[in-house]
């Protein structure tokens, strides 16, 4: 293994989600030090970010421009670091992940599983190992599968969301047939940011997986639309030292809908129109082409290696009306107000939506981010929270998303694919007058007790929690009234 | 002989498949005793809850409109009016779900009844219930399960904005298609590609967009690779695909009331079908006549078009946002 950017004393690192080939060539031009691009670090403010480190010392340029990067590659070294830093951290000879800043969405956290982000370039063996890494590929069966207990699936792309991972693995053993291990990486940030930034942490974890369950291949999934992402993996997954067994990467099409897991076995499988598998059995028991199939998000893989020496985090990404998202790590304990430290919102924050796309809306903040305290209020688990500024509109909101979710269901059962326009036509009644929640209290439990996916069982979300919590303004509007102010402009008849 | 694969022009004789759905596990579980209303029956391996259901005539209970249960057709499981209370799993579709051994079902249950109720009521929001002109009217699955279940008034009304209805397709001499009596319970499909192994019909679409569609990209049943078996019209539970000839039988006789004219548009054949049981037939491109004047298909949503919410073109206000 050659030498990785870790063991370089000085060096500039250039992060972000797509900090530009003119930032790089121009740092790189200028430099007579190593100069290399490495993941984001998920704190999105401050992307392109310039590291640059010299004599046990990093300083940190945020919102780089190429000419910034260029004075300072052509700067350091001189005992003192050029232009004026945005930050500057002490942290003594061969840190091996990003140093953390006192202040700012970086502070905010831990950075374990993150560790390596903006730090380790991504796609070098070398950078993971001297960062501790592939542990997992010399834990033993017993070890992998006690971490595993003790990491709930994260996400509705996971085959075991909320549930412990090494009860599926034990499914997966058990079942008749060659298994397969899929890495669900189609959806959400947080997935895709361990991908960009420190995909051997994730493959890590599926090729554990694949040991566990004794599968023949480990299949990556990402959406069509993340190409760099992709690409990051499939070098690292090329550059992987001895994998237990092979490894491939693929794509599947931009819906939302693809995440969910019989849809990605669909979409690998090669068919041109992607609905949800009838269930049960799960994937687990039959999946990609009809195998047992551990179907796994890159953050449930790893959280189950970052279990082997530690307690699992959850990751979370806030995003919504911010001035920029951020993705934080947070251990077990943090509540939602935690993780919106990380972010600077637009104005006073009414609401937050939690869970994703079909989260729970709610105004108290004060909620754990464990599985139980999240389901407990109503929410998601999907570890995306996004941020509502007073003036919105919660009956807005609510319908929106039931909209989205009427088209963009794959079609195939009568609770969601009628039940959405059901939805979606209830809400509108109320610009006409009529509230009537019983009926869409009857509709909501109908669809989340009957339909065949977790696409249709969490549709109904934002629009129950938000009638549980912004009641009155539900009434309001149908007393021809938005006290957000946001629905002005519109006729909005009164109860006659 | 040559040993080598020389190019040609000759297509593949056979050509994959693409129903458009998706490859569900097999169902039905190891042979078991299982409680279905407080009585106690044994069912074979490979059976579902309905399996059950049946052996005691607990299926009374159940619409379970979508299955079929015959010629290995199903389960699609896609209707959801066949669920039913278990102590182990809650609320569950017997149609698709393994009867494992020591279950306890309660067809009863408030939280099974509603949901059968409900999801009835919304196969039937989108149907067009013109069924006085209706060829399958009193042998309709669809309408037997709506007076089975007492349905007066359905919930969510049906669908009955002509507006919205997409034309009929009376293209092909043999079976005529109206997608807006469509319930998308898959049978055709399966009967077309796994059964009779033609490959002519498929799902295509999703949300409100979801529909029958024909492999070859054809719009038409005329224009289809269709070899006319007819085994789609048999499988077909309501009035969507039915033999030519019999689109009438059963119309209540109302002068000048036709099933035609009752859904106001069609598509009529192009008459330059050469022979119906051509197989292989790619889309030409022979005009299709319109009675209407309607051009294609419109989902019936409500907010077709709108992008934003509140869904109300009084106002370009972008929805959500502070004003
Ligand atoms: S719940 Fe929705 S997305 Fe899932 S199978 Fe049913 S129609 Fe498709």
């Amino acid at each position: 293994m050659t030498d990785g950017l870790l063991s370089a004393e000085t060096a500039v690192r250039v992060s972000g989600t797509d900090p530009g080939e003119e930032l790089l060539a121009a740092a790189r031009g200028a430099a007579s030090v190593p100069v290399e691009r490495v993941g984001p670090t998920g704190a999105t403010a401050l992307d392109p970010l310039v590291l640059a480190t010299d004599d046990g010392r990093t300083a940190l340029y945020a919102g780089a421009t190429a000419e910034r990067a260029e004075s300072v590659a052509a700067g350091l070294g001189g005992g003192s670091f050029p232009g004026d830093p945005d930050a500057a951290v002490d942290h003594g000879p061969g840190p091996t992940r990003l140093p953390a800043a006192g202040t700012g969405p970086l502070a905010v956290g831990v950075r374990r599983v993150l560790g390596g982000a903006g730090w380790v370039v991504p796609d070098s063996p070398a950078d993971h190992e001297t960062a501790g890494g592939f542990g997992a590929d010399d834990a033993d069966q017993a070890a992998l599968l006690d971490a595993a207990r003790s990491v709930p699936g994260r996400g509705w792309g996971d085959g075991a969301t909320d549930d412990p991972v090494a009860d599926l693995w034990e499914t997966v053993r058990g079942a008749a047939g060659d298994a397969a291990v899929v890495v669900n990486a189609h959806g959400t940030p947080a997935d895709r940011l361990l991908l960009a930034s420190v995909p051997f942490v994730v493959l890590e974890g599926a090729l554990a997986a694949a040991r566990v369950v004794d599968a023949s291949e480990a299949v990556v999934y990402c959406s069509a639309a993340d190409a760099a992402t992709a690409e990051t993996v499939t070098a690292a997954a090329a550059a992987y030292p001895d994998p237990a067994v092979p490894l491939r990467v693929e794509t599947g099409p931009d819906e939302y809908r693809a995440a969910e897991p019989t849809m990605a076995l669909e979409a690998l499988e090669g068919n041109h129109r992607l609905e949800a598998r009838l269930r049960p059995p799960g994937p687990a028991a039959v999946g990609l082409d009809g195998r047992p199939t551990a179907v796994h998000t890159p953050r449930t893989l790893a959280q189950v290696v970052a279990a082997l020496d530690g307690a699992p985090t959850r990751l979370v990404t806030v995003d919504g009306d911010v001035a920029a998202p951020a993705t934080v790590e947070l251990r077990t304990g943090a509540t939602l107000a935690d993780a919106v430290e990380a972010v600077d919102p637009e104005g006073t924050v009414k609401a937050a939506c939690v869970g994703g796309e079909f989260g729970g809306l709610t105004a108290d903040l004060d909620v754990p981010l464990s599985v139980e305290g999240l389901t407990g209020a109503d929410l998601g688990t999907e570890g995306v929270v996004e941020l509502l500024a007073e003036g919105r509109c919660s009956v807005a909101f609510a319908g929106e998303r039931a909209r989205f979710a009427e088209e963009e269901n794959c079609g195939r059962c009568v609770p969601c694919r009628e039940g959405t326009q059901q939805l979606t036509a209830l809400l509108r009644e109320l610009y006409e007058g009529r509230y009537r929640a019983d009926a869409l209290h009857e509709l909501m439990g109908v669809m989340s007790s009957s339909s065949i996916c977790a696409f249709g069982v969490d549709a109904p979300r934002p629009v129950r929690t938000a009638m549980a919590e912004f009641e009155r303004e539900f009434e309001a509007h149908a007393a021809g009234r938005c006290p957000a102010g946001a629905c002005d402009g519109l006729e909005m008849e009164a109860h006659t | 002989m040559s040993s080598h694969d020389e190019p040609t022009d000759v297509p593949p004789l056979t050509e994959e498949m693409a129903p458009g759905t998706a490859t569900d596990p097999p169902v039905g579980g190891e042979a078991a005793t299982v409680t279905v209303d407080g009585e106690r029956v044994q069912v074979p391996a490979g059976s579902t809850l309905l399996d059950a259901l049946e052996a005691t005539g607990a299926d009374e209970e159940v619409p379970a409109l979508c299955h079929y249960g015959r010629e290995g057709i199903g389960p699609r499981s896609e209707c959801r009016t066949c669920m039913v209370e278990t102590d182990a799993h809650g609320v569950v579709p017997s149609c698709s779900f393994p009867a494992e051994d020591g279950m306890t079902v309660n067809t009863a249950a408030d939280a099974a009844e509603t949901a059968r109720s409900v999801n009835l009521d919304l196969v039937l929001s989108d149907h067009n219930l013109r069924c006085t002109t209706c060829g399958k009217n009193g042998r309709c699955e669809l309408q037997d399960a709506a007076i089975d279940e007492r349905v007066e008034e359905p919930r969510y009304g049906v669908l009955d904005d002509r507006d919205a209805y997409e034309p009929l397709d009376n293209t092909s001499e043999f079976i005529q298609i109206d997608r807006n009596k469509c319930i998308l319970c898959n049978r055709c499909v399966e009967a077309c590609n796994d059964v009779q192994v033609e490959g002519v019909l498929r799902v295509e679409g999703h949300g409100a967009d979801t529909r029958i569609g024909f492999q070859s990209d054809a719009e038409t049943m005329e224009d289809s690779t269709c070899v006319s078996c007819g085994h789609c019209a048999t499988v077909c539970p309501t009035g969507s695909l039915i033999e030519k000839g019999i689109e009438d039988a059963t119309t209540l006789p109302m002068p000048g009331f036709t099933h035609k004219n009752s859904v106001g548009t069609s598509v009529e054949s192009s008459g330059e079908q050469e022979n119906p049981m051509t197989q292989m037939k790619r889309r030409e491109d022979g005009d299709t006549a319109t009675d209407g004047g309607t051009d294609g298909s419109t989902d019936g949503s409500p907010f077709d078009d709108e992008e934003t919410w509140p869904p109300d073109d009084r106002t370009d206000d972008t929805g959500g946002e502070r004003p």
